[in-house]
């Protein structure tokens, strides 16, 4: 046991359990972080054409997929995409692009703590898409290239995805 | 009355990190975020620091969920990677500190007697704090602060229960000369 004339020391334990407020934005960061640092190291296999070199570095730089490295076998899953948008204030995301015929309803997006994400398994081929938040809002991804071909005029992102022998 | 919102557990969060689902890490950066930002600001003393090494730390513990093995502990498995990371963010700003009032002695001389006057309780046991050697801050900070049993302290740290409840010690009596000190100037 301590002694009696410890108090100062109690004191001093008191103040320090009080809360510290942390920067809010650090869960964003992170995520953002998470997000962007853990893209995918995907494979160039030998017998891949330039063009396919040239499109699976384009997904490496643009794609949002987040690479998980406690999958078993992480080549068979490299065409499922992880898309996230960092929105804290959005009612409701959804993702729509070539995938899903820009329909809202097919790919709803789910958040927790305004990290809006969801997954999707693709064919290997080039994609136009963007987020639509709370119903009305158009939002190319800030994480990966621009769409320049895009004919509606909204802002739009656009992801390739490889694969073995395409 | 009323309808109790019931959390997800950690095991559940990481299990649901690890099938794809990254909004599931939001949640757990959201619950550890104060309590771990809390340790790493009294540990390192320098908020700025504090927030990147707990940024680090996420991103780290992210990285390595595979090697959760325990994923109802992942509390304090993420606490042990927040460890090791002020440490070395402590090593680095201690290098700093010490150039720096190098220099400034030589500038300054014994300015910094009028200083002391206007200390606060608050910066009177920042310094007190930061007077202390570093492994006497964690080992108090993360019995009396955080509250950590002794055992799960040193499964963090690596160190013996003995050598951690004498550094417990050190650090009580440390304070307490350190705080008495600055009553006095």
């Amino acid at each position: 046991m301590f002694e009696p004339e410890d108090e100062t020391v109690e004191r001093v334990i008191q103040h320090l359990r009080r809360p510290v407020a942390i920067d809010a934005g650090l869960d964003a960061r992170v995520m953002r972080e998470i997000a962007q640092a853990s893209s995918p190291r995907r494979r160039v296999w030998p017998r891949w054409s330039a063009a396919a070199a040239a499109a699976a570095a384009a997904a490496v730089l643009g794609a949002v997929l987040v690479a998980r490295p406690w999958a078993q076998n992480a080549t068979r899953r490299a065409d499922t995409l992880q898309f996230v948008l960092v929105a804290p204030q959005a009612a409701s995301v959804a993702l729509v692009g070539d995938f899903n015929d820009w329909d809202p309803a097919r790919s709803p997006m789910q958040t927790a703590h305004g990290i809006w994400a969801t997954a999707l398994r693709l064919a290997p081929g080039r994609y136009r898409y963007a987020f639509l938040v709370n119903g009305v809002e158009w939002r190319a991804d800030p994480g990966a290239p621009a769409a320049k071909d895009d004919e509606f005029g909204t802002p739009s992102s656009v992801v390739t995805v490889g694969g073995r022998g395409s | 009355m009323g309808i109790n919102k019931v959390e997800p557990s950690d095991a559940e969060l990481v299990r649901r990190v690890r099938a794809g689902d990254i909004g599931a890490y939001g949640a757990l950066v959201s619950r550890y975020r104060d309590r771990l930002g809390r340790y790493a600001v009294h540990m390192i003393g320098d908020r700025e620091d504090a927030e990147e090494a707990l940024q680090d730390s996420f991103v780290r513990a992210y990285r390595s969920l595979a090697r959760c093995d325990d994923p109802a502990r992942f509390g304090a498995w993420l606490y042990g990677i927040l460890v090791n990371r002020c440490r070395t963010t402590g090593a680095r700003a201690a290098r700093r500190r010490r150039m720096f009032v190098n220099d400034a002695q030589a500038l300054n001389g014994a300015a910094h007697a009028d200083q002391a006057d206007r200390l606060d309780w608050t910066d009177a046991v920042e310094r007190a704090l930061a007077r202390l050697a570093p492994e006497y801050r964690e080992a108090f900070l993360l019995k009396h602060v955080e509250d950590l049993e002794y055992d799960e302290i040193s499964e963090l740290t690596g160190a013996g229960v003995s050598a951690l409840k004498m550094r417990v010690k050190r650090a009580r009596e440390q304070l307490q000369k350190y705080l008495r000190e600055a009553e006095h100037v």
